[in-house]
């Protein structure tokens, strides 16, 4: 009976999740209208490495606080009844055949110094925990891989029978394709560079529960060592009464690889609290309650390994930072942040590189980035205008940073705010180097007085014929680097007009012009 | 067209901007009994307006039959509020739906190729749900549904276009008037570029003439130049009201020419200043020749 329930309440949970990634897009209004990044918000990870590496207080916190109270109780209630990923592994989990074994190795400790060194790092300011946290993961994976796959076929599915043009059968298949466009998929198709890496990790994940169920939750999940230390001292406690007789079937059940049976002492910080144990127990021997006394197993951690995962976050801090990336002027020029942005720095503090803003943008301009800004900024969003550009009355990324690494701007101030600066590249503009008209740039350019302006020309064609011609300048002063001109530019491949993020309103250093 | 014609055109067209409240009474000598092929109207209501002109032009009845699949071609290609003059006024296209209903059209579609995000523009242009509530059928162009067909072809010799909006039994074109980088202002025919699909960024290389192969290809029933408010400066995007002017005017025409060229007049031009005009007066188009064109206007 408590499987079932757990099933139900681990399914609502996954549907919950599922649901609220679907509204994470526009609909054409500037807000979403749903509370889009709780399961972020209630991330006690997150809270926590993000308060550590800013050493600010945390927006919304009180879903995190629910969660670290719930585990202070309970146990790792969030991991076995709510998790997403948790229920996504359960899934995975079920198809592997064979009765469950024991686990062969011992690694459970792993997850622990894993957290140990993302504590450490970011108490030191190196925020890396988006990495390897499970909700970042899996919205980053879900953002980039999953859903553009699933939005792929589904289209390359449906556009062959539309192009396969049979009478009748069209009709049905593009009734179906519109109501799953209507309430499942995208807008339109996303692209995002780095698809196939994010999406590989992902299924490697899914896919080492084949080797064994839960596998990351087992072995290497840091939300899940927190909330196992926080659960070290839970008051719902777990008893096994002198009617065991070793059958062993708990243990084979285990989710968590907790050692249910009375072999050894019971780890209550490996319990995810699926209470599968008490549910099937043939003697009914197993309880949990809170007035249970019996001894648990000791953490047992190992004082120099403990000593070892915290110099390992140490020496990643100045490891990951001797880069030339830091110096003014070296950076990527190409690492143009999304609007709101932190200063660079600040920025990495507190990206936890879920991918919600790449999920949300309305062009698909904002990528994951690979190294552009370090190792330590991997899959943090950079806007790369030939995809997408910024558009100019959108504030949506900042709705849905999840810490504040990217700030909820109001409409005025967003539209003030550099991002960048677009710079004509004459060689390749068909006006400046070729002498044939275009206007482009300067037609969609968003600002209300327009940042691109003409300077009018005369100039001799090829018969020696005098042509008047439009020359588009850009107005630095007024350029806001959205890459609006960069994006419809028709010069294909590499565009006549470009942005670079000198002169982004975040940086002090990384400026053009006189102030 | 004489220049002393063309004097008066642009004279009468002026008085329109200046006194916007007497045109009529001014105006009322000029009006003419018989077929019309230009009307003008002016008021504070852009419904009343615009049922007026179309009703100046003999009523909806003589460009929409019962039983019509009609598209509605507003400008829907920025992500603006109507107040900034960047896409067709939502209440011009309402109406506009609501007359073709009411002469028994069947289904009344209505989208365009915006330039921006077109969820925005749809939603923010106020055009979606305006048109929606009237029963318009909205929707977003499917980059499916575009089929390369052959142009008349001075500039273009084939390009794709929207199917449909080609497959329709009547077109009805609502541009608003707006100034434009390149061709100066942004009026009827350059309203078009929102059923071409491929790579539009090109078409400004040979805009003039572009324009006007589409525009003989697309032949609409009737055209319907939205001048409630105008877009003098930073066009066609926009994005400050002192850039806008309140006109409360609708013209509505069948000749592509003729409407862009009185157009022209509103921004203290003329149509042979535009390039699309000439060009499609030299076609065959239509005339920019306003002298020789029956107007008539209505002051409501």
């Amino acid at each position: 009976m408590t499987k079932k329930i757990r099933i139900a309440t681990q399914g609502l949970f996954l549907l919950l999740f599922l649901w609220l990634f679907l509204q994470t897009e526009s609909k054409g209004a500037n807000d979403l209208g749903y509370p889009v990044k709780i399961f972020l918000d209630a991330d006690p990870l997150i809270f926590i490495t993000t308060m550590l590496s800013s050493r600010e207080w945390y927006q919304t916190f009180y879903l995190a606080i629910i969660v670290i109270v719930a585990t202070v109780f309970l146990g790792r209630v969030f991991c076995g009844w709510v998790c997403p990923l948790g229920t996504l592994n359960n899934m995975v989990g079920s198809i592997k055949k064979g009765r469950p074994q024991k686990a062969t190795v011992d690694w459970y400790r792993f997850k622990y110094y894993i957290l140990i060194f993302l504590l450490v790092s970011s108490l030191f300011s190196l925020q890396l925990v988006g990495i390897a946290d499970p909700i970042s993961l899996l919205i980053r994976s879900f953002s980039l891989a999953v859903y553009p796959l699933v939005s792929y076929a589904t289209s390359a599915t449906f556009d062959a029978f539309y192009n396969a043009h049979i009478p009748f059968l069209v009709n049905i298949s593009e009734f179906i394709y519109s109501t799953l466009k209507k309430i499942f998929l995208p807008f339109q198709q996303p692209f995002y560079l780095q698809s196939a890496f994010v999406g590989f990790l992902f299924l490697l994940i899914l896919g080492m529960n084949l080797v064994e169920r839960r596998f990351w939750c087992k072995y290497l999940c840091p939300l899940g060592g927190l909330l196992g230390i926080l659960s070290r001292y839970a008051f719902l406690k777990r008893s096994v009464s002198e009617d065991c007789n070793d059958c062993g079937a708990c243990a084979q059940a285990c989710q968590g690889g907790a050692a249910p049976d009375g072999n050894e002492k019971w780890k209550n910080t490996e319990c995810l609290c699926c209470m599968d144990c008490d549910d099937l127990c043939p003697r009914n021997a197993v309880h949990f309650g809170f007035r249970e006394k019996q001894p648990v197993a000791g953490m047992d951690l190992g004082k120099r390994r403990v000593v070892g995962s915290i110099l390992t976050g140490l020496i990643a801090v100045p490891l990951l930072r001797i880069t030339p990336i830091a110096k003014a002027g070296v950076a990527d020029p190409r690492l143009i942040r999304p609007p709101g942005s932190l200063e660079e720095k600040e920025f990495l503090r507190k990206c936890v590189k879920c991918g919600e803003c790449m999920k949300v943008c309305i062009t698909n301009g904002l990528q994951p980035t690979l190294f552009e800004a370090g190792i330590e900024g991997i899959w943090s969003p950079v806007l790369v205008p030939r995809i997408g550009y910024c558009e100019y009355r959108c504030t949506l990324c900042g709705q849905v940073c999840p810490t504040g690494a990217i700030k909820k701007l109001e409409l005025p101030e967003k539209n003030k705010v550099k991002i960048g600066l677009a710079m004509i590249d004459k060689g390749r503009c068909l006006p400046h180097a070729h002498a044939t008209p275009c206007i482009v740039c300067e037609e969609v350019c968003p600002t209300p007085k327009k940042a691109i302006w003409f300077e009018q020309v005369g100039v001799k064609n090829r018969e020696g014929k005098e042509r008047r011609l439009k020359l588009p300048k850009v107005d630095l002063e007024l350029c806001i680097g959205c890459g609006l001109c960069e994006a419809k530019c028709p010069v294909l491949g590499q565009p006549a007009i470009y942005v670079t993020s000198v002169g982004e309103s975040r940086s002090r250093d990384n400026q053009l012009l006189l102030p | 067209m004489k220049r002393r014609d063309f004097i008066k055109a642009a004279i009468a067209a002026g008085v329109t901007i200046t006194f916007p409240g007497n045109t009529g009474i001014i105006l009322s000598p000029l009006e003419a009994a018989e077929k019309v092929d230009l009307a003008v109207s002016h008021g504070v209501s852009p419904a009343g307006i615009t049922k007026a002109a179309i009703d100046a032009l003999g009523g909806i009845k003589r460009f929409i039959s019962r039983g019509d699949v009609v598209v509605v071609k507003p400008n829907i290609g920025w992500d603006r509020m109507p107040e900034y003059a960047a896409t067709t006024n939502p209440e011009v296209v309402s109406t506009v739906i609501r007359l073709c209903y009411e002469a028994g059209a069947k289904q009344v579609k209505v989208f365009d190729r915006s330039v921006v995000d077109p969820r925005r523009c749809y939603k923010q242009s106020g055009i979606s749900d305006a048109a929606s509530a009237v029963g318009g059928v909205v929707s977003f162009v499917d980059d499916r549904k575009f089929r390369e067909v052959k142009l008349p072809g001075a500039a273009l010799k084939s390009w794709p276009l929207y199917a449909e909006a080609m497959e329709a039994d009547k077109v009805i074109n609502l541009p608003i008037a707006k100034t434009h980088g390149l061709s100066t202002l942004t009026l009827g025919m350059k309203n078009w570029m929102g059923i071409m699909g491929g790579s539009r960024g090109r078409i400004h290389q040979k805009m003039e003439r572009s324009l006007v192969d589409v525009a003989m290809f697309m032949k609409p029933s009737l055209v319907i130049l939205d001048a409630v408010r105008i877009l003098t400066a930073n066009g066609p995007q926009g994005g400050s009201l002192s850039d806008v002017k309140q006109l409360n005017t609708v013209i509505a025409g069948t000749d592509q020419v003729a409407v862009d060229a009185y157009g022209a007049t509103l921004f203290g031009l003329k149509g042979a200043d535009l390039g699309y005009v000439v060009a499609g007066h030299k076609a065959g188009l239509g005339t920019m020749d306003l002298a020789k064109v029956k107007i008539k206007r209505v002051n409501i």
